[in-house]
Parts: structure tokens; C-alpha cells; sequence
């Protein structure tokens, strides 16, 4: 008997496997075998992890065709390669668990033990996120190979990316919270890397280090949701997990309690979950408050700020959150906190970005930007804003990696220059890159049909239908979703005029170089990814938009086969929200062209008659400056008294105590002089010793 | 009951228990090997140590651990064989198995350092299986005869094995210290045993866990018991000068110092963990009675019998047997045999176990366990400070994890004093031999190191490994991940051991334990101190000038050894169920009442 599942099990193994292999290889034989082939084993492992996670796809959509209803509830495919069991019986079955387990018919445990099960789980929505995951790191690995050539490191690099890759598949395959953080660090570990590749540059290794820090805010955030999960569920496993005693544990995301929304814990403690969760999103995706360390993170290889700062790593707030539906559906509060948060970084970065001058600082702003999208797709609730938020993620992946590529490309050909100020009308030199570019941008503003338009229309069409929805058993005296909806159209005509904003200083004007800088076309390796990239830059919008696949598609995942089922029918028609949004862009590209297409007088005198605003947004909104006055000031002051007491209290407490030991030893010491008699002397005398002891008590 | 009948009996216990001594024959049957090459002048056609690993891994396959140690053990599944001379469990699989393991590693570990020389490899290979066939026995003795006679046989090869460098003054000093050192234990538990011998009237541990608990019941005191204290904590001190625990470890760093690092890590390893096997061996003989559904009855005791019915007519205890019970009522006049009757664990008059006898004694052994390994470690502790000579200061942590590795059976006793016998002591117990297993690894990984070190760069002192991160990053990455490891910092396997252990410790919850609960939480940190200064003068401080370069490349047969004995320790967090499963199905037997 063949199991169906069979294939979907291999290759769900395979495909963070091969790059592991890939980085393991490269690790071990890179620095004295294939030196400057050293990127022939992770090319070869993304791009055999690309077929195989979309063959996954294929399979996944296959399957999740002809299946019922209640075992859409379940993840298509799992492996569970080993249960790590850390502590049998230490936790008293909370009432949450004990209901979950009646409900499953069996009798819940006075103790539950501490299991974690390393197990490998597919669904549509994993499927989608490998797919894109390991594509896009294929073809950003081949356009490395270009970029990094000649790199003293170019091994440490490829191992790199290896290990993110996996770290990065491991992340959306895990069932288990607590992997789930594992490898939600690692990503962080591999991003803290390759920001400070350079390590020598003093301004890399501080961006290092601030994403590193930035990132602990929002992790302690997460471990504390995490925790909070673990005390009110009394499991880690999002699956039904079966104990050794014979009963079945529903996992927080299993059949079970998805089967019944009522098993989730509704109120304070639901919001507090998500709150705690959110905040773990927020760091890893850079969404307001913890946004500032990814602009600096623009320090690492261009290749990486695309791969990991634009398409994957920072996509993972979006995942968790996408994947923890069912504990947001518990709580509408929340879920307004995660579109308030979204539209608000949404607005604020568009509004840094409008006068920034580092290419890439500005794509940094506009990630952030379009993240907070996400974050407002997500926050609607309703499936139709989910299945947004998650199409944004997929075309944005896509057409950003392809700006990040394209300004690689300029500043691979200009020497490293990368301000805005020092050079323009690069298009006759670099035509390849300029068109890809400008394919990035429409997709990036919006414009029909490329790729952005679709999905951000989505997201507004959602925010607007829960503006003007009322939700069952929630009612909000303040419109905040109508505001939202606002904050968002303002965010598509910014969006559309600092991406071409950059687009006309870069590309277009008069040809101008720095003195030093000879530009040319890149390289094969590096235009080939770009032509790629923008071909799906410009289609998969409107692929995946005909025939509503990607809706249907996505609703088989167990954590939005429930929300999915309870939607009433098919979206209805928001052409307005998609004139509007349109005409919105249209003025920004308008202006961007009027203010920067020709003389590019009329700015210098706008920007005066705007003095605050433009002062604030080029001051990034002092918000590096606020938390200098407000965290990092205290903490030194903080920091520098409490070394004071460290140095005269501490250390002289422990100097005194460190003394002892050393004393005692010089103390013990002479007892072992090498004498035999008087190591017989001490034998006997132990003998008595013991004998005294117990004789004596 | 005549002599014919005792005889087929005789001859069909043994050719039972042949079987089931497998593999210590497979490892004697080597040693002759080897000694018939020596004889012969073979040993230049044929190395030796292919020999010895043939042997050894033959062994193992025939120890099968994997194939008794993945479920848990059927009740009763235990037995005495050799006529309750040894006793065969998962726990004797289990040590069987871990000393095989060790002794491959062992073996291949000599052969990259290149110590022994071809010349010495024969007698050298001989020592050491002679050694480890006396600590596989000591893992599996049911006799206090038995226990004596594997201590010396593991003992007396590993004396010349310590002055194995020949011309070397400092070895020669430090064998003969042992050996001295060594026979002034044996001497002192041999008393021991023969005070407890002639007050029970046995050597059989279980026949004499029988006797104690007639002797103990509670709130009494007999004229013997001072006697029997005594000698208690004889044979204690044999145990503890192969423990090497204080005050009895005084051989151990002038032994350490004088002998090869090879020769240290097969005594700080096999000896060690021979020796905690024999400790549990010896805590769990004297602490309980075992409750055995079918044994095969001893017939020592039935020989004794009939030669001296008079003096040893009380062995009986076994009463399945009909050949016994024939006995028996030739027996009756006699009153202590109906007193064993009545008290004998077996009866149908005291069906559940003797849990409820013996707590005086076990609380004696749990006061002993405790005072030595609380002294042990943190003097263990105290004394590494300030050594210069990196095997002497890894003498000392071997003093240290001696006093750790006591800890667990002390918990495991408490436990079953306080009436948590199942599943609860033998999880106290499950971890030591988790933290034995882990500790193979680590002890064997750094005096490697030493060894290798020594190899590349003539030097056994500290200060010259200064800077060593520099000329040869790999190996003082592993070593520096090895020193971690016995720290115990997580998530190192060094970290999983120490953490059951003291969970064993919290969760027998008595006084004594808690204090060492705490004494083992503050010799932790203690430690801290003299593991990191090693690393820190690797990593921080700067190389001698005058230093030659140090070719220690990671890609090579050394350096893959250090590497394929580091990454146990780094792997053993992703998944250490497997050792659990395996550590808890081996001590489930040794209490009763399974």
C-alpha cells in the first residue's frame, strides 16, 4: 500500500535539508578547497530546494483539493522526526487544557509533562512561504556570485545564506512554538551576521549590533507570549499531541481546538497573548516602535539586505501572526492593535522615505512601509484582509527583492556609491537595470497591472469592507478602521512618489558619476536574477488574482479553514477603493515627475515652504534621537552607576570571596606532598573521621 | 537432596551462565590472543590494536545493548547466573555496553596519539582488557567476593599500566604509589567484608540484605550493628579509593601527574564508571531485598549446606525451588530458619517488598554518600586551583565529578526511604548513569586533547597552552567546548547531566539532599573559576614568542577524533531522549517492586 503522503513526507524533509547540506558543505570545505567556487554547493542546494518546495506546492494543492472539511483542520503533511521531552509531569493541566481534552473525550492528566515534538509540518500557507523562501534565495545566491566575487569572505557568505535558508524553512515548518522562537533566533543570528559581514566597517558592525539589541526587545516580548501560551494551554505543539498515558493533548493550532473556537481563552488573557506576540512580530518585521534597526541594517551586502532585510526574514512577524489566526480571532482588541500598528509604520515610514537620500535606506523605509500593510491586512480579521496580507507578502517579496537587486546593481557598478546626491541618469549606461528597476517601482506603487496594485488593493479593499462592517459582538465607538483606511490611501500616494522619486534621480536627468566611478552594465549572473525578478514583479500579481486560486487556496490552511468557513461568500466588488487607489498613485507619480523630472527647482522651494515637515522626515522623525533621549541615555546613566557599584561593591565582595578559594587551596595543597606515609596517615584518619560522624550522630 | 542432584544442577547453572557471559569471554578470549601473538612474535605482522578492537567490538555485539536497553524490562527479567555469584539486568547490560563503547574509542584514541609504541602495544592492549573485564564484572557482582576480586583485577593491571613510561621516574614513583596506595584499600575492605561476612553469615548481597533486615527493625539496637557499621565503611573506603573521593584520592593527582593522559583518561573514565556501577551495585544490595518471582536458587548455598549444615543452613531464602525446600525440612529444628522464614521478603506473610525494612540502613549508606560527596567535591574543587600542570588540574576535576556523580545515589536511597520507590528512584538513579554516559565523552575528549597537544607541541603545562586560538583554532574550539561541558553550562551535554542530577536531588526533597542540592549549585560556580582560567590563557593571552608553531590542523586523523568526541556533547540537547529512555530501562530492575 502506497501512502499518499509518502511524497509529500520526503520532500518536506528535503527541503530544509539540502540547504543545510549546502551550508555545511560550504562551512567545511569553503575556506581551503573551492575557495572562489565556494558558491557552487548553496546555489546548487537553493536551486534543488526551489523545485522540490515547489513540487511541495504542487502536492500540497492537490491534496488540499479533495479532502474533507474536518481534516482541513490538520496539516496536510507532518514528519515528526523525534519528541524532545525536557521534564515529564511539571506543569498542573490548566483549565484550558483540561476542557480541550474533555472535548477529545479523554481525561485530562493531573500533570502534563514538558513535550516538544521536532516535527516538520505542511499546509498551504508553509507551502506558499517555502516556495517563495527558497526561489527567491536561489536567485539571489546566483546574483551573489556576481556581487560577492573577489570578497576576502566569499565562502563565509555563501555559508551563510545556506544556514539562514534552512533556519528560514525550519521557521515556517516547525509545529511547535518553542521551535518556532528556536528558529525565529536563528534567522535573527544569521541576519545579525551577515549585517556585520563587513565587519571591519565600524558603521556595520553598529548596525549589527543595533538589530541584534532591537531584535532582543521584541524576542522578549515573544518568549513571554510564549510562556503565557504554555501556562494557559498547557502545550507548545500547534498539533494534537498524544501522551504517553493514552489521552490526546490538543495542540493550541490543532484539529481540535480549531474544530471549536469556544476552546480558545477569550478576554484579557487572549489579548495578552496576542499583545506579547505582536511585539515579537514587531521586531523581527520592523514595524513601529521597533522599526529603527532596519534602515541601519542596509550596512550588510546588498544581496542580503534583499534577501533577509526585504523578502524573507522580516516577512516572519507576518507569518507568526498569520499562523496564530485563531488566538487572534479571540480577541478583536488585539487585532485593532495590529492594524493600528500596521497603518501608523505604514504612514511614518512612507513619510521618512519621501526625502531620504541613501537608495537603499530609502527601499529600508519602504520594507517597512509596505510590512505595516501586511500588519493592516492582518489586523481586519476577516479573511479576505489575511489572504491580502499574505498576497502583499508574496508580490512584495518579489518586486522588492528586485529594487534591492537593482540598486546592488548601481552600486555594484558605481564603486559603492549609493547617495542620490552624487549621481543621475544612469539609464543609457545601465539599461538592464534601469528597466528592471522601473518594473520594480511600478509594481512597488501600485500602478495596473503590475504586481503591487493587486495586492495592495486587496489590503484596502479589506480595511474598507471592516470599516464599514459590524462584527458580531464588537463595536468600537471610534471609527479606527475607517481612519485606517485614510492613513492607508495617504501611505499609496506617498509609496508612489518616493519610489519614483528615487527612480527619476537615479535613472533619469542628466548623466552624472562620481569622479572615481567607471559605470557599466553587471555582470550576467547578476541582470539574469534581476530579468527574472521582474517578470514576476510585473505578472504574479494578476496570476494569482485570475481565478481566485490563491484565496481558495490559502483557506485550506488549518489555522484559516475555520475564519474561512464562517465568511460570508465571495468579497464583493471594491471598484471604487481600486479608482481611488489608482488616481491616488497617479498624483504621486505626477508630482514625483513634475518636482523631479526636469529642473528639479520647484523642490528646493517646496521643501522650504515645508520646513518642519521636511526636517522631520529627514530626521527619520527623530526617532533615533527620541530613543537616545528616552532609553539609551537613562540606561548609561543606569549603566555607568551601576558599574560604580559593580567596581567598589561587587567586586570587592566577590574579590574577598575569590580569595577564599584560592586560600583554601593553598591551604589544601600541602596535604598532597607526595608522601606516601602521610597519605596513609590521612586514609586512616578519614576512616575515623567518617566513623566519628555517624557514631556520633 | 544428594550430591548427584546438585551436581546436574551445578552444571546446568553454568552452562546457562556462559551465555549470558558472552562478552567478558569474548574479551578474555582476546587477551589470550594477544598474549599467544606476544609468544609467538606476531605482534609485528599483526598489530595489536586491531586485535584488541576486533575483540572488544565482537563484545559489544554480543553485550547487544541496544536490543535490551530500548523497551522497558520485563518484570522479573533479572537473574542471578553463576550460582548468584553475578547478577544479570539492564543495568549490567547497560555498564557492559558503556565500557565496550569506551573501550573502542579508547583503543582508537591510543592508536592516533601513538601511545603505546608498537613494542608495548601487546602488553599494553593485555593490561587494559584485563582491567576492563574486572569492571565489567564489578559492574555486575551479586557477591561481596566477586566485588573484592573485580577491584583488584580492574586495580592491579592499571597499576603498571600508570608506570607504563618506562624510564620515566615520575610514572615509576606514581605506580608504586598506587599499587601501595591501592593495597592498603584492598586490604581495609577486605576486613570490611570479612566483619560483614562473618556477622550475616553470607558474602550473597541479597541473602544478606535479608539477614540486615531481620537485624534492623526499627528502634532497635544490636551488639552487632557497631560491628557491622564498621564494616560498612571499610568497604566504603575500597569503593571510595576507586572513586577516587576524599579523603581517599590522594594517589589520584600524583598518579595523573606521573602517568600518560591515555593511561588517565582509561582511569578517570572506565575506572570511575566501574566504580559508581559497583557503588549503585553495593547501595541497592545492601538497601533492599529483592523481590525476585523466579530465580534460579544459589547453589553455593545448597553446597554449603551439605558440607556444613550447621553454619549455613540459613541461606535459604529462595523457597520456589523444590531441591531448596527438601533441605529445608531437614533444617526445621533450627529457629533462625523459620525467623528468615518470617522475615524473608518472599513469604506470603510480607507480600509487597521490603521497602519498609532496611530504611535504617539505607539512611546510614545516604549519610555516608553524602558526607564523602559533598567533601569530595568541593575539596576536588578547591585543590584544582592554583595547578599549573593541566592533568594534575584535570585530576582534580575527575576528584570533582567523583563527588557529583555520588550525589544521585544518595537522592535514589532518599527516595526510596521516603517511600517513592517507582518510577522516582530509578530516574535518581537513571541519572547517574546519564551523567556517566555523558561524562565518558567528556573526559575521554579532554585528556585527548592533552594527549594530542602533548604530541604537537611536547608540553603538559598550562601556561604553554597560551594563545593556542591563534596557531590552532579547531582543537581549542572543541577543547574549550569539552572544559564548558564539564562545567556543565547549557546547552552542553555536560549541562543535561548536572541538571538531572540535581532534579534527582530536588525531587527526593530531604534535608541531606538539599544540602547537596546547594553544595553542588555552589561547586559549580566554584569550578567556573579554574576551567575558565585554562581558557582564558588559550584564547585571551598572547603566545610565547619563543613558541615553535603548533600544526594541529581540524583536518586531519587527530583532529577528526577530537571533533567526532566534541560533537557528541554538542548534539546530545537536540534529542537526549533516546539516553534517557535507555539510562531509566536499565535502573527500572534495581529496585524491586518493579
Amino acid at each position: 500500500m502506497s501512502d499518499p503522503l509518502a511524497n509529500i513526507r520526503t520532500l518536506l524533509v528535503l527541503v530544509p535539508a539540502l540547504p543545510l547540506l549546502a551550508a555545511v558543505v560550504t562551512a567545511v570545505l569553503g575556506p581551503r578547497v573551492l575557495k572562489s567556487r565556494a558558491h557552487w554547493p548553496v546555489v546548487l542546494g537553493l536551486g534543488l530546494s526551489a523545485i522540490v518546495a515547489l513540487m511541495l506546492l504542487a502536492e500540497v494543492n492537490r491534496h488540499s483539493r479533495n479532502m474533507a472539511h474536518d481534516s482541513k483542520l490538520a496539516a496536510t503533511g507532518h514528519v515528526t522526526l523525534w519528541r524532545w521531552t525536557g521534564i515529564p509531569d511539571v506543569l498542573a493541566t490548566p483549565p484550558a487544557a483540561a476542557a480541550a481534552m474533555e472535548k477529545a473525550h479523554t481525561t485530562p492528566p493531573r500533570m502534563l509533562p514538558f513535550d516538544v515534538d521536532v516535527t516538520l509540518r505542511v499546509d498551504p500557507l508553509t507551502a506558499l512561504m517555502l516556495s517563495m523562501v527558497t526561489f527567491v534565495s536561489f536567485l539571489v545566491a546566483i546574483y551573489a556570485v556576481g556581487y560577492m566575487h573577489g570578497d576576502r569572505s566569499y565562502w563565509r557568505f555563501f555559508a551563510y545564506v545556506g544556514l539562514f535558508v534552512f533556519s528560514m524553512t525550519m521557521l515556517v515548518l516547525v509545529s511547535n512554538f518553542l521551535l518556532l522562537y528556536v528558529f525565529w533566533e536563528a534567522v535573527g543570528m544569521c541576519s545579525y551576521l551577515l549585517i556585520g559581514f563587513w565587519y571591519q566597517k565600524p558603521e556595520a558592525a553598529a548596525a549589527g549590533k543595533k538589530a541584534f539589541l532591537v531584535n532582543r526587545v521584541g524576542d522578549f516580548g515573544f518568549a513571554l507570549g510564549i510562556f503565557l501560551i504554555w501556562i494557559t494551554y498547557g502545550t507548545l505543539n500547534f498539533h494534537d499531541t498524544t501522551l504517553s498515558s493514552g489521552g490526546v493533548l490538543p495542540g493550541v493550532l490543532g484539529q481540535i481546538r480549531l474544530g471549536d473556537a469556544s476552546l480558545y481563552v477569550p478576554g484579557g488573557l487572549a489579548t495578552a497573548i496576542c499583545l506579547l506576540l505582536l511585539v515579537g512580530a514587531c521586531g523581527k518585521s520592523a514595524q513601529f516602535p521597533l522599526h529603527v534597526w532596519l534602515p541601519d541594517a542596509m550596512e550588510g551586502p546588498t544581496p542580503v539586505s534583499a534577501l533577509i532585510h526585504a523578502a524573507t526574514m522580516v516577512t516572519a512577524g507576518v507569518y507568526m501572526i498569520v499562523r496564530c489566526t485563531p488566538l487572534f480571532g479571540a480577541s478583536p482588541q488585539a487585532q485593532q492593535v495590529v492594524a493600528i500598528i500596521g497603518g501608523l509604520t505604514a504612514l511614518l515610514a512612507a513619510i521618512i522615505a519621501v526625502t531620504q537620500t541613501d537608495l537603499k535606506r530609502i527601499l529600508a523605509y519602504s520594507t517597512i512601509s509596505q510590512l505595516g500593510y501586511m500588519f493592516l491586512g492582518l489586523g481586519t480579521g476577516s479573511m479576505l484582509g489575511i489572504s491580502a496580507g499574505m498576497f502583499h507578502l508574496l508580490t512584495h517579496a518579489f518586486f522588492k527583492a528586485l529594487l534591492f537587486l537593482g540598486a546592488g546593481s548601481v552600486m555594484h557598478a558605481l564603486g559603492g556609491v549609493i547617495d542620490l546626491r552624487q549621481f543621475s541618469g544612469l539609464r543609457r549606461k545601465m539599461p538592464v537595470t534601469c528597466w528592471t528597476f522601473l518594473i520594480g517601482c511600478l509594481a512597488l506603487a501600485g500602478v495596473l497591472p503590475f504586481a503591487g496594485f493587486w495586492s495592495k488593493d486587496r489590503i484596502l479593499a479589506a480595511v474598507h469592507e471592516r470599516a464599514h462592517a459590524v462584527v458580531a459582538g464588537y463595536h468600537s465607538s471610534f471609527p479606527v478602521y475607517e481612519w485606517l483606511y485614510w492613513v492607508a490611501i495617504g501611505t499609496a500616494f506617498l509609496t508612489a512618489f518616493y519610489t519614483f522619486r528615487a527612480f527619476f534621480l537615479a535613472f533619469c536627468g542628466p548623466e552624472r558619476v562620481p569622479a572615481a566611478a567607471h559605470p557599466h552594465e553587471s555582470p550576467n549572473t547578476m541582470t539574469l536574477p534581476l530579468a527574472i525578478l521582474a517578470a514576476f514583479a510585473a505578472g504574479i500579481g494578476l496570476t494569482l488574482e485570475a481565478g481566485s486560486w490563491f484565496d481558495s487556496f490559502l483557506a485550506e490552511s488549518p489555522s484559516l479553514a475555520a475564519l474561512a468557513a464562517h465568511e460570508t461568500g465571495p468579497a464583493g466588488s471594491h471598484l471604487h477603493v481600486a479608482v481611488l487607489s489608482t488616481v491616488v498613485v497617479l498624483i504621486g507619480i505626477g508630482l514625483a515627475a513634475f518636482f523631479y523630472l526636469g529642473e528639479r527647482t520647484q523642490i528646493d522651494r517646496l521643501a522650504m515652504w515645508l520646513r518642519p515637515v521636511y526636517e522631520a522626515s529627514h530626521r527619520k522623525l527623530w526617532f533615533d534621537e527620541v530613543y537616545d533621549l528616552l532609553i539609551v541615555g537613562p540606561l548609561r546613566i543606569l549603566a555607568y552607576l551601576l558599574s560604580l557599584v559593580d567596581r567598589f561593591l561587587i567586586d570587592g565582595l566577590v574579590n574577598l570571596i575569590g580569595r577564599l578559594p584560592v586560600w583554601l587551596g593553598a591551604v589544601l595543597r600541602p596535604t598532597q606532598n607526595g608522601l606516601l606515609q602521610s597519605y596513609a596517615l590521612a586514609m586512616a584518619i578519614g576512616v575515623l573521621v567518617l566513623l566519628g560522624t555517624l557514631v556520633l550522630f | 537432596m544428594d550430591y548427584q542432584q546438585l551436581i546436574q544442577y551445578v552444571i546446568g547453572d553454568t552452562a546457562g551462565s556462559l551465555r549470558l557471559f558472552q562478552p567478558e569471554l569474548i574479551v578474555c578470549g582476546t587477551i589470550l590472543v594477544m598474549l599467544g601473538l606476544r609468544v609467538f612474535n606476531l605482534t609485528r605482522r599483526i598489530p595489536t590494536w586491531l586485535v584488541a578492537l576486533a575483540g572488544v567490538g565482537l563484545a559489544l555485539t554480543y553485550a547487544l545493548p541496544w536490543h535490551h536497553l530500548a523497551t522497558p524490562p520485563v518484570p522479573g527479567s533479572s537473574r542471578e547466573f553463576f550460582t548468584g555469584m553475578l547478577v544479570y539486568d539492564n543495568f549490567t547490560i547497560f555498564f557492559r555496553g558503556l565500557l565496550l563503547v569506551f573501550a573502542i574509542l579508547f583503543i582508537l584514541f591510543t592508536q592516533v596519539s601513538g601511545i603505546p609504541d608498537r613494542d608495548d602495544a601487546a602488553d599494553f592492549y593485555t593490561l587494559v582488557l584485563g582491567s576492563m573485564f574486572g569492571m565489567m564484572l564489578m559492574a555486575s557482582a551479586n557477591h561481596l567476593l566477586v566485588i573484592f576480586l573485580a577491584v583488584e583485577m580492574a586495580s592491579v593491571p592499571s597499576y603498571v599500566l600508570a608506570g607504563m613510561l618506562k624510564g620515566r621516574r615520575r610514572s615509576s614513583e606514581a605506580a608504586l604509589k598506587y599499587a601501595v596506595y591501592g593495597a592498603g584499600a584492598a586490604g581495609i575492605m577486605l576486613y570490611g567484608i570479612s566483619l560483614l561476612a562473618g556477622t550475616l553469615g553470607s558474602c550473597h548481597l541479597p541473602t544478606m540484605a535479608a539477614r540486615l533486615a531481620t537485624l534492623t527493625p526499627p528502634g532497635t539496637s544490636d551488639p552487632n550493628l557497631m560491628v557491622l557499621v564498621l564494616g560498612g565503611l571499610m568497604v566504603m573506603v575500597g569503593l571510595a579509593f576507586k572513586l577516587s573521593a576524599v579523603p581517599f584520592h590522594f594517589w589520584c593527582p600524583d598518579v595523573f601527574e606521573g602517568a600518560s593522559a591515555e593511561v588517565n583518561a582509561f582511569l578517570s573514565v572506565a575506572s570511575k564508571a566501574a566504580a559508581l556501577a559497583l557503588l549503585v551495585r553495593v547501595a541497592i544490595g545492601f538497601g533492599t531485598v529483592p523481590n525476585r518471582q523466579e530465580v534460579s536458587p544459589p547453589p553455593v548455598a545448597v553446597y554449603q549446606a551439605i558440607q556444613d549444615p550447621a553454619g549455613a543452613s540459613d541461606q535459604f531464602q529462595q523457597e520456589k525451588s523444590e531441591l531448596i525446600r527438601e533441605v529445608e525440612m531437614s533444617e526445621e529444628s533450627r529457629t533462625d530458619i523459620e525467623q528468615s522464614k518470617v522475615e524473608s521478603p518472599n513469604q506470603q506473610m510480607r507480600p509487597p517488598d521490603s521497602l519498609t525494612s532496611l530504611t535504617v540502613v539505607r539512611q546510614f549508606m545516604i549519610y555516608v554518600i553524602v558526607l564523602i560527596s559533598a567533601i569530595t567535591c568541593t575539596f576536588g574543587n578547591l585543590a584544582a586551583y592554583g595547578q599549573t600542570n593541566i592533568k594534575r588540574l584535570l585530576a582534580y576535576s575527575t576528584i570533582a565529578h567523583a563527588g557529583y556523580m555520588m550525589m544521585p545515589v544518595a537522592a535514589g536511597l532518599s527516595l526510596m526511604n521516603s517511600g517513592h520507590p517507582n518510577p522516582g528512584a530509578a530516574e535518581a538513579f537513571s541519572s547517574l548513569l546519564f551523567y556517566v554516559a555523558v561524562y565518558v565523552f567528556m573526559n575521554l575528549g579532554a585528556f585527548a586533547v592533552v594527549a594530542l597537544l602533548r604530541n604537537a607541541m611536547r608540553s603538559e603545562e598550562i601556561s604553554d597552552y597560551a594563545g593556542l586560538i591563534r596557531s590552532a583554532p579547531g582543537v581549542t574550539v572543541c577543547f574549550v567546548t569539552i572544559l564548558f561541558s564539564l562545567i556543565g553550562v547549557p546547552p552542553l551535554a555536560g549541562f543535561l547531566g548536572k541538571f538531572f542530577i540535581f532534579e534527582a536531588l530536588i525531587k527526593a526533597n530531604t534535608a541531606p539532599t538539599i544540602a547537596l542540592l546547594v553544595i553542588g549549585g555552589l561547586n559549580t560556580a566554584l569550578a567556573l573559576y579554574y576551567y575558565l582560567r585554562v581558557i582564558k590563557v588559550m584564547t585571551i593571552d598572547p603566545p610565547p614568542a619563543d613558541r615553535p608553531p603548533v600544526e594541529f590542523s581540524l583536518v586531519s586523523i587527530p583532529g577528526a577524533y577530537v571533533v567526532a568526541i566534541t560533537l557528541p556533547l554538542l548534539l546530545l540537547m537536540l534529542d537526549c531522549n533516546g539516553l534517557g529512555t535507555w539510562t531509566l530501562n536499565a535502573c527500572l530492575q534495581l529496585i524491586p517492586g518493579h
